[in-house]
């Protein structure tokens, strides 16, 4: 078994195909983890132990030598026909804006309603991971609030907390950088389960009670994300919370909170095989399914600084006992590598005014300054938002293919001299 | 052995070669490749996608987490707040440390 995963979890998910490979080393300017081998010109190959499976390489080669080996397309396609079955599709935000670019559509279109509608033609019922987001927000906003309270304020506060500054937990590439190469500073993770990580129990317990009303058990569970890293991420052997949850009500039975996990790309091939066309597809709403509300924090986790943006409309309500005016927050948008800003907040138990200092990474190199000056003791900030893709999940190893995307002229330009 | 060093066969032949390096050399030497950069931003899909979940912030009626009123029905019903014992076990975790896995 590779030593940088727990048992049972999916490994080697990236593969480089040595037959399509050039040699060219684009993937390796792009993986974050230096975790690809290989010198210019001769073959490459990933570091399985190194890699965080975040699929960087793969959407950047401009040779498409780089796979996705793990395809439960069909799977997914036989448990729909399984009438016993009650299929859940759990949809991240970012794939609402890239799924339309495999049949067709321009980038970025966004498409709720025909992928809603799709997935129900396809046989699937909607939970929307925005809903998760939403609940990812109130659990781990709250959680910042409770250390701000603790370390900031010297209030006394219940429960275990970890200390500041919080990153957050949303990205699995990121998780598994920090787990894998910082080991001593994980506690500064978030304790928040990923949306991902929220979406299966809610699915499973409240969903199969509340809203399909069907056993547990009867429940797969199909994760549709960005990322290829969230394959990993569902297979972690503790995230069975809804199994648990279910065996202290008498039930037996052991299953991952989310089954198995498609990307946009998966998803798409899926919907191709059965002969499903978003274009012409009859949009849904699911205006009655409550796992499918969700409001516009939930939706802009899928960019660089959405998660802060996001978690600072609710604490910023939380702690001031005022909404924020104007919910466009500029300085966390856009594609500097690292953004920092400063919130001043009025604390509405007593009027005291405090700073938040916040900073936002995307691409997982650009964080170790940051985690340098925490080892050292002087990191500035209270809450630090990291995700592994440039640009975010829009950008994520799942997504659909860009040819915009490929660096050949990049790396052309860097041997210039001008 | 971790990895070939065995580089790939180019088939080209002599006269092939010295064409395409004289229009390597003619394309750098006007410096015509700089116009490929206003022609291209290579992250412009990347900036498109994102303005579509924007789009998508703007449009929703409630654009604050605490807003989600169905969210707020589930913990009402199952009777639990955030950070709790039971969103403890629901909907938080702990890490690994993958350096002595």
């Amino acid at each position: 078994m590779p030593k940088t995963y727990q048992a049972n979890e999916l490994t080697g998910i990236i593969k480089i195909d040595a037959d399509k490979c050039k040699g060219c080393d684009t993937c390796k300017s792009f993986c974050p983890a230096d975790a690809i081998n290989g010198a210019y010109g001769a073959t490459h190959e990933i570091d399985n132990e190194r890699c965080l499976q975040c699929g960087q390489c793969l959407v950047n080669c401009p040779f498409g030598a780089i796979e996705d080996t793990v395809d439960v397309v069909d799977q997914v396609i036989e448990k729909l026909k399984d009438s016993n079955t009650t299929v859940v599709a759990t949809v991240a935000p970012a794939v609402r804006v890239a799924l339309g670019e495999e049949f067709g559509m321009e980038p970025g279109k966004l498409i709720t309603e025909q992928m809603y509608g799709a997935l129900k033609k396809a046989g699937f019922k909607i939970m929307d991971v925005n809903f998760a987001a939403d609940n990812t927000i109130l659990e781990e906003g709250t959680e910042l609030i409770h250390k701000i309270q603790k370390y900031v304020l010297n209030q006394s506060v219940e429960g275990e907390l970890g200390p500041l500054p919080q990153f957050t937990s949303c990205c699995p590439a990121w998780v598994r950088y920090m787990e894998l190469y910082h080991p001593n500073l994980r506690q500064h993770l978030s304790s928040a389960k990923s949306p991902q990580g929220m979406a299966g129990p809610v699915a499973k317990i409240y969903g199969a009670e509340e809203v399909w009303k069907v056993q547990p058990e009867q429940i797969f569970c199909v994760g549709v994300y960005p990322c290829t890293a969230k394959k990993l991420e569902a297979s972690r052997p503790e995230f069975t919370a809804a199994a648990d949850y279910w065996k202290k009500k008498g039930h037996t039975a052991t299953y991952q909170d989310t089954d198995v996990v498609l990307t946009t790309r998966d998803l798409a091939r899926l919907l191709k095989k059965l002969n499903i066309d978003v274009r012409n597809v009859e949009p849904a709403e699911e205006k009655d399914n409550p796992l499918a509300e969700y409001t516009g924090a939930g939706t802009i986790f899928g960019a660089t600084g959405g998660v802060m943006e996001a978690a600072l409309r609710t604490a910023y309500f939380v702690l001031t006992g005022e909404e924020l005016g104007e919910l466009h927050f500029e300085p966390v948008r856009g594609l500097k590598e690292v953004k920092t800003a400063e919130v001043p907040i009025k604390l509405k138990e007593n009027g005291q005014e405090i700073t938040l200092k916040i900073a936002v990474v995307h691409g997982t190199k650009n964080v170790e300054p940051l985690l340098a000056e925490i080892e050292a003791g002087n990191s500035p900030y209270h809450f630090i938002e990291v995700m592994n893709c440039p640009g975010g999940c829009v950008n994520g190893g799942g997504q659909p293919i860009n040819p915009m995307g490929t660096s050949w002229t990049g790396k052309f330009k860097a041997i210039l001299p001008w | 052995m971790r990895y070939s060093y065995k580089e790939k066969e180019v088939k080209l032949n002599r006269r092939e070669f010295l064409g395409f390096a004289g229009v390597i050399a003619a394309f750098l030497w006007t410096g015509a490749y700089t116009v490929t950069d206003l022609i291209v931003d290579r992250t412009k899909y990347i900036k498109m996608r994102t303005a579509g979940l924007y789009q998508d912030d703007e449009k929703q009626a409630k654009r604050q987490s605490h807003h989600n009123q169905s969210l707020l029905n589930m913990y009402k019903k199952m009777n639990f707040q955030p950070l709790s014992p039971m969103a403890e076990e629901l909907f938080h975790t702990h890490y690994v440390d993958r350096s002595v896995l």
